[in-house]
């Protein structure tokens, strides 16, 4: 994002003289190429998607958005974006109820509650979690992860929470929409963690103590000011953690059990827009379909810049609501 | 601030040699690509993949050629020769499974495998299977391992009333078009609701990406039922099906069943495509495996490397094809290697 120079002519230009002017000259000339070289980059980008998905666009049409069917034989192609929809939607939010609480514990402890020795070990490993490539963390969970979710969590899940359709009765499938989701949940755990993290850092400590100091217990100094000071980054946080399950494509194409169809039992195979193109972007047997996988990546694009822009909406408005606040 | 301009300098003067590095590097690589240093390049079927690597040393050593594959399925196999982005494209479905397709290509069958079915059910090591039982638990109409028409194929043994769980492939694969087009061969609901394809909309089931991931969710899952090219099969410690062929036989997935099979159709068509699933009911094919295949390798009729590519395909299709047994590849019948040199001889820069 390009933001406007405001910065007053005499502090812009602390130097006069030919040689400092011809410097800044330079400096000027490639960092604005280098700023301009990501717009155009960016813009290549969705030129080049809509162009390819253009064979998709004229044939389905907007329809194509929620229309359910995904089937790439030759001659009876037939292509439709609902069923990824659902999928993306419902693992993604899934992921992102998961994480949260568990993530907001993490840096709460880091923060507040853990003795001081064993603060650097844990965050540098919560941060190490982040650094696992997804492909890895997808194989873990199709050789590993999965088998345990179907023999043991899955039949206690549905056990207990079974009158909730999502929770119906576990199949024989261990690659499933509830194992994309767990496999997301540990994937932006980190995000969220390490990014909530830094902002109760930032929770002032005068603030802290105050409240400390008015006698609340720790449980309620952290309801009444770390929750409120961060919130706003906090949402945001949530938000990149959401595009991040979004997006993902390889973990989720190796565990998700790549079914196109809408299945509201979590337990049941599922596909997602991101992984489906991971699969299948390669391997097109027809132009239809290929344009069809483009269509879909034009979709998970617009919703990637959309939840770009909410995060920073959120933030924008959290700083000028504690700007108010005269925080 | 003198230090921060030092630092500016230095991390610009490091980027700026990185990317020259970068650049030398990566059009170095291409430089003898194109105009061939010796190499040749090529791209698509995973399928073919192990005796493509197999064939690696034996061609640096016997025609001084470095072969460089990469093995990112057929589909994209076939959209790299057909933009010219390689020498040569494999592929396990005909370019006639393709559209739009390479019109300019060459289509050659250079090795001969076969599809093994495998599943999961301790301690029953060598079941019996049939075309249209296989085809009902793809579709979902059989769900349990006890149930009658697989019992009526295993008499004498425990099935167990586990639910089959039925695994396919994810992506566009080469296998999963053998595999289809076996089983609207053998069953009519199939080839009406599903085809053939090197993707289909399955009717039920689980997919996984790549063979080795069919194979690790079968793995995992007991009940499971899947495929894999037949190499993968056979080393996974997996049940593997014997398959009933048209004669009446349960066959395995060895060298023997697939060279039968190969004799269906060693006549390729005049696109260069042969058939030979589910070969008909005759002395000839008693112990023939009925989802075997050829594939092909796809190469541009003009092309600027041709010389070293024609001798590549030739090496391939001659002695190459005796690297192929520890694989479960099978040597090309005679009149094939004969139909091939043809083929290559429409090759020219």
């Amino acid at each position: 994002m390009t933001t406007l120079d405001v910065t007053p002519e005499a502090a812009r230009r602390p130097f006069q003289g030919p040689r400092e002017r011809l410097g800044d000259l330079l400096l000027q000339g490639v960092a604005g190429i280098a700023a301009l070289g990501a717009l155009v980059l960016v813009g290549l980008i969705v030129w080049k998607v809509i162009e390819g998905a253009r064979l998709s666009l004229s044939t389905f049409g907007l329809p194509f958005v929620w229309h359910n069917a995904w089937n790439p034989v030759l001659g009876h192609e037939d292509f439709g974006a609902r069923s990824l929809l659902y999928g993306t939607a419902v693992t993604s939010f899934g992921a992102l109820l998961l994480a949260t609480p568990i993530a907001l514990g993490i840096a709460l402890f880091l923060t507040e509650l853990a003795p001081r020795w064993i603060r650097g070990p844990v965050t540098a490993l919560v941060e190490t979690l982040a650094a696992i490539p997804s492909v890895v963390i997808g194989l873990w969970g199709l050789l590993v992860l999965a088998p345990v979710l179907r023999d043991h969590v899955d039949p206690a899940l549905h056990s207990s929470l079974g009158f909730i359709p999502l929770f119906g009765p576990p199949g024989s499938y261990s690659s499933n929409i509830f194992t994309a989701i767990v496999v997301l949940t540990i994937m932006i755990l980190p995000i969220i963690a390490s990014i909530s993290r830094e902002l109760f850092l930032a929770v002032p400590v005068e603030l802290k103590e105050g409240a400390l100091g008015l006698g609340t217990t720790r449980w309620e100094m952290i309801r009444g000011v770390v929750f409120p000071y961060s919130r706003g980054g906090v949402v945001a946080a949530m938000v990149l953690g959401f595009g991040r399950a979004v997006g993902e494509a390889i973990a989720v194409a190796l565990v998700i059990g790549a079914v196109t169809g809408i299945s509201v039992n979590l337990f049941k195979p599922g596909y997602t827009l991101a992984s489906i193109l991971a699969n299948n972007a390669l391997g097109a047997s027809s132009g239809l379909e290929l344009s069809s996988l483009l269509y879909l990546a034009l979709i998970l694009l617009v919703f990637s810049i959309l939840v770009n822009l909410l995060a920073q909406f959120i933030v924008r408005r959290a700083g000028r609501r504690l700007g108010t606040l005269g925080l | 601030m003198p230090r921060n301009g030092k630092l500016v300098r230095t991390s610009l003067v490091v980027a700026a040699a990185a990317t020259v590095a970068v650049v030398a590097v990566a059009t170095a690589g291409t430089a003898s690509a194109r105009s061939g240093s010796a190499s040749v390049g090529g791209a698509g079927s995973t399928f073919v993949a192990p005796l493509v690597a197999k064939w690696m040393a034996p061609v640096k050593q016997q025609l001084g050629l470095q072969l460089n594959y990469n093995a990112i399925g057929s589909g994209g196999g076939v959209s790299a020769i057909t933009n010219k982005q390689v020498d040569f494209g494999a592929s396990d479905a005909p370019l006639s499974q393709f559209s739009p397709t390479c019109s300019t290509c060459v289509q050659i069958p250079w090795a001969l495998a076969a599809t093994g079915v495998i599943y999961n059910l301790s301690g029953l090591q060598h079941l019996n299977m049939t075309g249209s039982v296989l085809a009902q638990i793809y579709m979902g109409k059989i769900t349990k391992w006890n149930a009658p028409a697989i019992k009526k194929l295993n008499q004498g043994k425990a099935l167990p009333s586990t639910s089959i769980t039925v695994v396919h492939r994810s992506d566009s694969s080469g296998t999963t078009y053998n595999f289809a087009d076996y089983l609207s061969h053998v069953s009519h609901a199939w080839k009406s609701h599903v085809g053939t394809g090197t993707a289909v909309a399955w009717p039920t089931g689980e997919g996984e990406k790549g063979s080795s991931g069919v194979a690790g969710a079968v793995g995992t899952t007991p009940g499971a039922i899947g495929y894999t090219d037949v190499y993968y099969a056979v080393h996974n410690h997996l049940g593997l099906f014997r398959m009933k062929n048209r004669s009446g036989n349960f066959v395995q997935a060895r060298a023997k069943g697939i060279q039968a099979a190969a004799l269906l159709d060693t006549h390729p068509a005049k696109d260069g495509s042969l058939s030979i699933v589910d070969p008909p009911k005759s002395t000839k094919f008693r112990n023939a495996y009925p989802i075997s295949t050829y594939t092909y390798v796809d190469v541009q009729k003009s092309s600027s490397n041709a010389a070293k590519i024609k001798k590549l395909i030739n090496w391939a299709i001659t002695k190459g094809q005796s690297y192929g047994a520890p694989l479960v590849f099978e040597p090309l019948p005679k009149p094939v290697v004969t139909f091939d040199k043809k083929q290559i001889k429409k090759i020219h820069s």
